[in-house]
């Protein structure tokens, strides 16, 4: 007999009767299940949660009750208030704001998704193979890392996106986000992939003869992956706010193509006589983002075993 | 001290060497000055077209080594950052747009840092408590507000202001419009002006030293040479501002210091809202014409501001942490 | 408060003459009796402290826990009161109230009373007037506890000006000085302007002493303040402490979990147990007659430096309570062997054990205990040594499982700057020697930064050494070829970590972690899940658990899992890298009892690295004493710890406390000038020459000897130790401790 046959042990004094009891159900919660409970415990987690699929399901079926097409304008309405026949009014142009809403809210979410999840995953393999190389290719690595900083990459992205023609604009879009936003995320894995490697259980790993592609697998890319998941979610916010700033300079998506950003640039020069034009979109970018914040915050103190928001969940 | 500061410069020196020619080189590969020319209607006759390209060494049709030498030469020798296709010179642009930039971002920039760090030193000390949770939540939706949506909104309300009230409270455009000599007057229509891009600039500015103040300080609250100072018998308070905020100011420092850049680069969009002909409002005129000279020169001219603020972060942090040696 | 001032009363007397008063024959047990069996006799005069009733609580996310449940002690100028207790027993939580520290959650009642003035409930500003001038506290961590932005001159300073404003600039600079000076920083005047990160761990920890006696306190708190040190410093910051206390005639608070630290610096102890005292005596009393089964069960689980170690430890069943859901009873009922089903009704209080020594202690079969005399091995039962059934072969026929001749190792030291140089070299390891036998152990000692953990890296690594050999089961490692042969050969070598938390994955269950190094070679599953049943009973879990994550089980448990893991592929050597420092003392002694055990079922030999030299001589058969990368002795651990010959060992063996006071008492201290210097410094002499208290007793011509030739191992007739000194120890007929 030894402590195990405590089993009240100090860590876990609710869980330890339970399983003396010998109800097997209480073990097979899988860390999943784990996380999931942890991060739907979080009131603000849940709200984002449930503006983000409202949002999702506005882009993908609002254009089916809608009774104008994005690209159909009603030239008998320019600059029309909201009304019955066009529910946000319409634009100079006289194209239905509702549909552009909706459109502009599929395109920019397509591309803040897709470009998150690019960037992330070049931040991740620059990352994590300047780390594991290390030595000069770690060093060199570093070096063009900070160079890629030196310019704005504001600016690099706009030069990029404006030589491309409309119909392609948000493809080049994605490129140009991607293309210089990987930078600041692939230092955070770096450093991340550092830690991670001097840890004991890794040093254990190898010592027991596992090999490098399986210590990799099976110990660095689960610990690392709460940070990628994490960051690819905010990564969205970050996305968007950029595709919303070039749009609205001009340099983003173009006409007849629609975007969130391209729509508030149309509304500027109406600010004064149809102010409703700016406010579908903004309220709808404003939803958006805080709901992928509150997301991204609540997968944060979800995924950090050390959080105490997540609540004491097995432990 | 010196000798570090100086190794750092050579550093950068090449690095924003490199970055600048990769800009230059990125600019030629994508901008086309010579549609600029050839969608005029009427159309210029091809030879002046070639003659006016050639003047401002933006002709496709010289190879771009010889091109990129040539704007290399010009820079060292004489400072001359080249022409715009309409043979404008960039270096006589580029100034009046830096003065404008800065007018705009100076009193925006120090209001942000001072509330942005009052603010997470106030939430720092309430940690959970309501007020903390509600300057979490507006620092929250500030931080992820698109600004351009913010400085719309921004204008909006402005405008149904001067409404209410019937005359021009705030000007939504411009930095200046008071043509007279009062200096009285000059100044309260700058504030006129300056006021909404401000108020713009200020709210995005400080939700980020908000809440990373708010980070460091929490990191430092709890901190066993706290628990010191205070056993010394120092009350919490004076503990916390002698120890505490002195360590978690240090990452706030870099952090300004290093925000010199994205004072420049960070408010096109304010300056296009607002119609203020800064640096970013030019940029983005710069794209639109095909400018690479111009688009290269702010390139370097933000890059340069990075590096400064680098440096800056660096002297600054060696300077308050005694841990970091310079050598 | 019903004390009466009296001078040379008997205490005895006193009782009853209270007796016979109003008092209550609880407030006369918890207040009224004074220790008197300590080296320094009953304490006389009033005390400087009084803490009554002491209740602190914290409102946490599980639950409230109640970190203190009712403490009562009295301080007096001049007496060392030792706090004795495990992680989560309270003692630091009772610390921190009598500073007024604790955090802002924390709920305190009862009473501390500082020279008649009431503590609790004063406001920080109030306490603040009070800290620093009259209460001060040592804290554990020295690395953590000065501000790294601030000159440490500017930091002693800082208590001076805060309590007396009107103090002149020369003469706080004096007193800062002075204070230096009395704690043994060389040259103050200029230390004045250094920082801290410019200071070894030991060296801060004299300032932290420095800034606590600036204003000659009262009461000085010290909160495990060398547990954090090194043995040979550890030696140096008790003898400052003592030296502080004498300074300032303070009282002080000596918190710890080492027996051996209080029994040398301790007059009086409270035992303390899940928040509350368990046993109060003169140190004399608790250690001679220990009369709660706890403090019983916590002297007999610790190992002894001064003695061979004749019989097992005693390992104490279980784990500590939960604070925030104590049991109803006797908190230690679950883990007391002498418990009944009554223990586990209500919490006994504490009741006399010897009225004129003031020794108190808690336990509802007390008067059991002292009618019968029990003794720890009455109430706790020896277990029995499993005797090795391959033990018959003598140790020196058995074959050599592990051998390592004149290793190097030296790290590159960079210089700044984007492409870093390398500017020279650092020896972590500058030859080690030492072999081991089938079923044998051999502990590896030395301070920090001794080059014991990069050996045993080298080792595991399994890469063709710097220089030297390293041969793992006749395998001389520069001669392995491929990654299939150093696969094959970590089936059979294997390593445990010190920290259990860090080496076990947190994203696996113990399923996995078990299964992780037979998926290596290949197993199948069903012999997978056949081992791991196995595995999990020989270390002594319940194999029901395997579905379990890491962060589910408590320190010991998780090191059992450790070593279930490392033992899953049968493997003939097993490395140990500290694996039991970060363990509490209870739960150490089954840790050390697993390992024995194992070692006798399945013949395996032990590398064992440790820093305690009680572990190392309860654990060992052969030691090697590591300095500066050196093994400056090599030989029987009962030989070396009786006759060490290498004057480091014969220091470090002084520095060590010894868990008996009596022992402790007349024991002579050698203790080592200065810091261990920077392996980075090249001498071509002996490395330990410059701290050497035998090489000032030389004439020149031989110190010149030991500051120009380096001392390789060697042995003579004098015993079997081998050591690399040029004029070693002479083996004499008295033993080392």
């Amino acid at each position: 007999m030894s402590e195990a046959s405590v089993s009240a042990n100090a860590s876990a004094p609710k869980a330890a009767p339970e399983s003396k009891e010998g109800k097997k159900e209480v073990k097979h919660l899988s860390y999943g299940a784990l996380i999931a409970r942890r991060f739907f415990r979080q009131p603000s987690a849940v709200v984002g949660v449930v503006l983000l699929a409202i949002l999702v399901l506005f882009a993908l079926f609002g254009s089916s009750i809608a009774q104008w097409g994005y690209d159909e304008p009603d030239f008998l309405s320019l600059s029309g208030a909201p009304s019955s026949s066009h529910w946000l009014g319409t634009d100079p142009g006289g194209s239905d704001l509702y549909a552009l809403v909706v459109h502009g809210l599929g395109k920019s979410l397509l591309i803040g998704v897709i470009t998150s999840v690019a960037t992330m995953a070049i931040a991740a393999i620059y990352g994590t193979a300047i780390a594991f190389f290390g030595g000069w290719v770690e060093r060199i690595g570093m070096w063009i890392l900070d160079c890629l900083l030196v310019v704005p990459s504001f600016l690099l992205i706009a030069m990029l996106v404006r030589a491309a023609n409309a119909t392609a604009g948000w493809i080049w879009l994605v490129i140009g986000l991607t293309a210089f936003g990987w930078v600041g995320y692939a230092r955070i894995i770096r450093t991340m992939t550092l830690s991670l490697r001097e840890r004991d259980y890794v040093k254990a790993a190898h010592f027991m003869g596992v090999g490098s592609f399986k210590i990799i697998l099976r110990h660095l890319v689960p610990n690392l992956a709460s940070l990628i998941i994490i960051n690819t979610v905010l990564g969205v916010v970050g996305a968007v706010n950029s595709e919303t700033a070039l749009s609205f300079l001009g340099v983003g998506i173009k006409p007849p193509d629609t975007s969130l950003g391209s729509i508030l640039q149309t509304g500027q020069s109406t600010i004064q006589t149809a102010p409703w034009i700016l406010l579908a979109p903004s309220v709808v970018l404003i939803l958006l983002c805080f709901s992928m914040q509150l997301i991204g915050d609540g997968l944060r103190d979800a995924l950090d075993p050390n959080s105490a928001a997540g609540g004491k969940v097995g432990a | 001290m010196l000798k570090f500061i100086a190794k750092r410069l050579a550093n950068y020196v090449v690095m924003l060497f490199v970055a600048v020619s990769f800009t230059y080189f990125m600019a030629s590969a994508f901008m086309h000055p010579r549609s600029v020319y050839e969608s005029r209607t009427p159309r210029p006759p091809q030879d002046s077209i070639e003659r006016t390209l050639d003047l401002a060494n933006l002709n496709d049709r010289t190879p771009v080594l010889e091109r990129y030498w040539n704007w290399l030469t010009a820079i060292v020798t004489r400072w001359d950052w080249g022409k715009s296709p309409t043979l404008e010179s960039v270096n006589s642009a580029i100034a009046p747009r830096v003065l404008a930039s800065t007018e705009l971002v100076t009193l925006s920039t120090v209001l942000s840092i001072v509330l942005g760090v009052a603010l997470g030193i106030y939430t720092a000390q309430r940690q959970y408590k309501w007020q903390d949770r509600m300057f979490m939540v507006t620092g929250t939706l500030f931080m992820v507000i698109p600004s351009a949506v913010l400085a719309l909104l921004i204008v909006l309300m402005a405008i149904a202001v001067n409404d209410t009230v019937g005359f021009r409270m705030f000007y939504v455009t411009g930095l200046s419009s008071y043509t007279g000599d009062d200096i009285g007057l000059r100044l309260l229509d700058f504030l006129q002006h300056i006021i909404l891009p401000t108020i713009s600039l200020t709210l995005l500015g400080m939700v980020g030293y908000h809440l990373t103040q708010r980070t460091y300080l929490l990191d430092e609250l709890h901190a066993d040479y706290v628990r010191t100072a205070r056993m010394k018998g120092l009350t919490r308070r004076q503990a916390v501002r002698r120890h505490a905020l002195r360590a978690s100011l240090i990452p706030t420092g870099v952090n300004v210091a290093f925000s010199i850049a994205s004072v420049f680069t960070g408010a096109v969009i304010t300056e296009s809202i607002f119609a203020i002909n800064g640096l970013g409002r030019y940029f983005i005129t710069a794209i639109n014409q095909s400018d690479i000279n111009a688009s290269v020169a702010i390139a370097a001219f933000g890059g340069v501001c990075t590096l400064t603020g680098a440096l800056l972060a660096d002297i600054f942090s060696a300077w308050l942490d005694p841990r970091i040696k310079m050598s | 408060m019903f004390r009466k001032t009296k001078k040379n009363a008997s205490p005895l007397a006193d009782i009853l003459k209270a007796g016979n008063g109003e008092v209550t024959r609880d407030e006369i047990l918890q207040y009224e009796l004074l220790e008197g069996n300590g080296p320094k006799g009953a304490p006389k005069g009033d005390p400087i402290m009084q803490v009554r009733d002491l209740h602190v609580s914290f409102a946490t996310e599980a639950g409230v826990c109640r970190a203190v449940r009712g403490v009562n002690f009295d301080l007096w100028r001049g007496r060392t009161l030792g706090i004795v207790g495990e992680s989560g027993s309270g003692k630091s939580v009772t610390a921190l109230s009598l500073i007024g520290l604790l955090d802002d959650n924390a709920k305190v009642t009862g009473s501390i009373k500082m020279n008649g003035v009431e503590l609790v409930g004063k406001t920080d500003e109030e306490m603040s007037v009070i800290r620093g001038e009259h209460i001060a506290m040592v804290f554990q961590d020295p690395l953590s506890a000065l501000t790294p932005m601030f000159t440490i001159g500017d930091q002693i300073a800082e208590g001076l000006i805060t309590h007396h404003p009107d103090m002149s600039k020369q003469a706080v600079h004096d007193r800062c000085i002075e204070l230096l000076d009395l704690v043994g920083i060389p040259q103050p005047e200029e230390r004045l302007n250094s920082f801290p990160h410019q200071f070894s761990g030991g060296m801060r920890q004299r300032v932290m002493i420095a800034i606590a006696i600036a204003n000659n306190p009262d009461v000085i708190i010290a909160d495990e303040p060398t547990t954090a040190l090194d043995v040979t410093i550890q030696a140096q910051i008790l003898d400052v402490l003592a030296k502080a206390q004498k300074e300032t005639g303070a009282a002080v608070v000596l918190i710890t979990h080492d027996l051996g630290v209080v029994a040398g610096a301790a007059d009086d102890i409270l035992v303390m147990y899940a928040g509350r005292p368990v046993e109060r005596a003169s140190i004399d009393d608790i250690f001679a007659k220990p009369s709660m089964p706890y403090t019983m069960g916590l002297l007999g689980a610790v190992p002894k430096p001064h003695v061979a170690a004749s019989q097992r430890l005693v390992p104490i069943q279980g784990n500590p309570p939960s604070l925030v859901d104590i049991p109803a009873g006797c908190p230690f009922s679950p883990r007391c062997p002498l418990a009944t089903p009554e223990c586990s009704q209500a919490e006994p209080n504490l009741e006399v054990v010897d009225a004129t020594n003031g020794h108190l202690a808690s336990c509802r079969r007390l008067n059991e205990i002292v009618s019968k005399n029990m003794k720890y091995t009455d109430v706790f039962p020896v277990p029995e040594m499993l005797p090795a059934k391959w033990a018959e072969v003598p140790r020196d026929q058995r074959p050599v499982t592990l051998e390592v001749e004149h290793l190097v190792k030296t790290f590159p030291l960079t210089g700044g700057g984007m492409f870093r140089r390398t500017i020279g070299r650092v020896s972590a390891v500058d030859d080690v020697t030492f072999k081991i036998r089938q079923g044998e152990t051999l502990a590896l000692v030395g301070e920090s930064g001794s080059g014991k953990s990069t050996t045993l890296m080298e080792i595991m690594n399994l890469m063709k050494p710097e220089d030297g050999r390293i041969v793992v089961l006749g395998h001389d490692l520069a001669t392995l070829k491929g990654r299939g042969d150093r696969k094959a050969l970590r089936k059979d070598l294997q390593i445990i970590f010190q920290d259990p938390m860090s080496s076990l994955d947190p994203r696996m269950t113990v399923y996995d972690v078990l299964a992780e190094p037979l998926k290596v070679h290949k197993w199948d599953k069903e012999k997978i899940n056949h081992r791991i049943g196995e595995l999990m009973e020989l270390v002594g879990l319940n194999p029901d658990y395997v579905d379990r994550f890491p962060t589910q089980f408590s320190g010991g448990q998780r090191q059992r899992i450790s070593i279930a893991r490392a033992l899953a592929t049968d493997p003939k050597v097993l490395l140990l890298d500290e694996p039991i420092a970060s363990l509490d003392v209870s739960i150490q002694a089954g840790v050390i009892n697993l390992l024995e055990d194992l070692q006798a079922k399945l013949k395996i030999s032990y590398l064992f690295v440790a820093h305690d030299l009680a572990v190392i001589r309860q654990i060992s058969d052969r030691v090697a004493v590591m300095y500066l990368g050196q093994v400056v002795e090599l030989g029987e651990t009962e030989d070396v710890f009786t006759h060490p010959r290498h004057p480091y060992t014969q220091a470090l063996l002084s520095a060590i406390p010894v868990p008996d006071p009596v022992v402790e008492r007349t024991r002579s201290r050698i203790i080592l000038k200065g810091d261990l210097p920077s392996p980075a410094e090249h001498h071509p002499g002996c490395r330990f020459a410059s701290r050497c208290p035998v090489k000032l007793t030389l004439s020149p011509a031989q110190q010149q000897m030991c500051d120009g030739q380096r001392p390789t191992l060697r042995g003579d007739d004098q015993n079997q130790s081998e050591f690399a000194c040029h004029f070693p120890l002479a083996v004499t007929a008295e033993s080392a401790f």
